[in-house]
């Protein structure tokens, strides 16, 4: 399926977007932007589809072009999602677009994504570092659209402060659900905060999976993943079994600019979802 | 492979007839020590005599430090792609250079197809000669003194007569339309044999590469040396901009003054600035002068021999001559198999 897609975008000139429209907004937190976005073109809208992990280049016309993974499930038909924080030229320019807007896109991107398929019937541990949650959701809608194929399913999605929880309600249905085991922590808890404080790290020793029929998934920021492997490996999940998010500078996202490598793997054609077995010897990596 | 010979005394005229059908680039003298490869309207123009590198690279060509990508208008939105190649010959590019352009092909086919690269690539036509190192030139340690492949002809001094190699059909038809050539007889075989001896000794440079893949994991976190190695480093990118075989580059959207019209482009990077690993947020991935240096011979000596099997470094010297700091990329080499070898 990669494969095809990656002979598809031989066909067409790398660096051409495709005209998207942004159909909806929604802030998510202080700094952080939901946007729906709908193809233009019929057919480019009929045909999409992506696998959990992979990103797209997102064009603000005259501005530049960004990274972005995509949140909504592959599932979701017409249109799909992305979660911007405002914290750059093209992400805040982003931010001030309205519904109506005309944006490029490019992609999807990645050799790597989320192996959704070779997970099931399997347990999942999803853990998340604040915006790392956007692109696990994508993974998780995918796993709650199919529950039945796999067996627990395990949520841990930390951040700094409660304000700045992603996708809030979404979160609390979630928790309400008994097919998920939702955990929640943050560094600094206010009044109302009645979940655990701290990092994600210190909520991974209490999982009962065991290593012989578990997935885990790993997405944040990058100070968050040599503390979360040392865990994972006490719990001696197998390195093949555990995947990563790593997200470089993706700036052509066609494996040309260089900027995205750690030695011979490009995040943007290899990546940007890696197993830890892969990565694990790569220097600079973790 | 076809094997001719061409008398020097035809020369001029096969170089004339060249410049008088196509458009031809080769190399010219532009100041006192420095040479360019530009466009060539007549046989004089050109100096083949350049001991010293061309600054900057033939890569230019086919892979400009500034290039459009895309042009696009902010009403009713239309897109353009933006390709420009026209044939061209190149004409005097050197054995090592060629090696460079020949791993450049790799990159800008490997995953995907880059058609801005490649369009100019395959209207390229490739007229190579060998030339005579320069002092810092390590080309054998590399394994790039000699162009096997990437050329329509390539052309060696043997004395009266230069002996030509013909790589392809275009070749051939370049030497039967301009050019008076012979078949290559046993004596010039044997004269090219000589050639070839002679020029294996002009380079004078040992920078010893072998297991520094090897060594890399065991280096690799040697912070002292790391330190030591780069505590000159202006991070200035010099190195890069006149490299061969570099090939970052940002991808970049400007708009024109009316505010309608606007072009993505993309322009060299450099991977020694210290914003080359920044992320939007302040992140940097490679934060220091050591880490930038360390992640600089990591890519000439390392990522492509585990990707490719061949070190992406030619060996032409020009960043060695270039550098304000002068960091020595043999010199460190030598270095680094010392530091392993205590």
């Amino acid at each position: 399926m990669v494969l095809e897609m990656a002979e598809k975008t031989k066909n067409q000139p790398l660096y051409v977007p495709d005209i998207a429209t942004i159909t909806e907004t929604e802030d998510l937190t202080p700094t952080e932007k939901k946007f729906v976005i709908r193809f233009d073109d019929k057919e480019k809208r009929e045909q999409f589809t992506f696998l959990p992990g992979q990103f797209l280049e997102v064009t603000v016309f005259g501005i530049g072009e960004a990274p972005f993974s995509i949140p909504s499930s592959p599932n979701q038909k017409g249109s799909f999602e992305l979660c911007v924080r405002n914290i750059g030229s093209v992400s805040g320019a982003m931010h001030k677009l309205m519904v109506g807007a005309k944006i490029g896109i490019r992609g999807p991107f990645g050799k790597g994504y989320f192996p959704y398929e070779k997970m099931k019937g399997n347990n999942v541990v999803i853990i998340a570092g604040g915006l790392g949650l956007a692109p696990v959701r994508s993974l998780i809608k995918l796993i709650l659209e199919d529950r039945k194929s796999y067996k627990g399913l395990t949520l841990i999605y930390g951040c700094v402060e409660p304000n700045l929880l992603l996708y809030k309600d979404e979160v609390q249905e979630l928790k309400k659900r008994d097919d998920i085991d939702v955990m929640l922590t943050v560094d600094r808890p206010d009044e109302n905060w009645n979940e655990s404080v701290g990092v994600c790290t210190n909520l991974i020793p209490g999982l009962k999976y065991l290593p012989e029929d578990t997935y885990a998934v790993v997405c944040g920021p990058p100070i968050m993943y040599r503390f979360v492997m040392i865990e994972l490996e006490e719990k001696k999940y197998k390195p093949e079994n555990i995947f990563l998010d790593m997200e470089r500078r993706m700036e052509c996202g066609v494996g040309k600019c260089n900027h995205c490598h750690i030695g011979d793997k490009l995040c943007c054609v290899d990546g940007p979802i890696f197993s830890l077995w892969e990565i694990k010897n790569l220097k600079e990596a973790l | 492979m076809l094997y001719k010979v061409l008398d020097k005394n035809n020369y001029k005229d096969f170089l004339s007839g060249l410049i008088k059908n196509y458009n031809v680039i080769g190399p010219k003298k532009i100041n006192k020590v420095l040479h360019d490869f530009l466009p060539v309207k007549n046989f004089d123009e050109i100096d083949l005599g350049y001991v010293k590198t061309t600054l900057p690279p033939a890569k230019k060509i086919l892979f400009p430090s500034e290039e459009g990508l895309i042009s696009y208008t902010t009403n009713n939105i239309k897109i353009e792609p933006l390709n420009e190649s026209e044939e061209k010959i190149l004409f005097g590019i050197n054995a090592w250079d060629l090696n460079g352009m020949n791993f450049l092909d790799r990159i800008f086919t490997t995953d995907f197809i880059d058609d801005n690269y490649v369009e100019k690539r395959e209207k390229l036509i490739v007229i190579g000669m060998d030339t005579t190192p320069s002092d810092t030139n390590f080309a054998t340690e590399m394994g790039s003194e000699y162009a096997n492949s990437g050329f329509d002809l390539f052309m060696t001094d043997i004395g009266s007569k230069y002996f030509i190699r013909v790589a392809t059909p275009k070749g051939t038809e370049l030497l039967s339309k301009f050019a008076k050539v012979k078949e290559a007889a046993a004596a010039d075989f044997n004269a090219y044999d000589k050639f070839k001896e002679a020029y294996q000794s002009k380079f004078k440079v040992s920078a010893d590469v072998s297991n520094f893949h090897e060594n890399f994991e065991v280096i690799y976190g040697k912070n002292e040396l790391w330190d030591r190695l780069s505590k000159n480093c202006f991070s200035c990118g010099s190195c890069n901009l006149v490299c061969p075989t570099c090939f970052c580059f940002n991808v970049k959207d400007d708009m024109k003054i009316d505010l309608e019209t606007g072009i993505k482009s993309r322009e060299w990077d450099s991977c020694m600035i210290p914003d080359y690993g920044l992320v939007a947020g302040g992140h940097n991935f490679r934060p220091n002068r050591a880490n930038r240096l360390k992640q600089r011979y990591r890519c000439k000596l390392k990522t492509f021999v585990d990707k490719f099997g061949t070190n992406s470094c030619i060996g032409c010297g020009r960043c060695v001559e270039t550098c304000l700091a002068k960091i020595n990329i043999y010199e460190d080499i030598n270095a680094i198999k010392e530091e392993v070898s205590l």
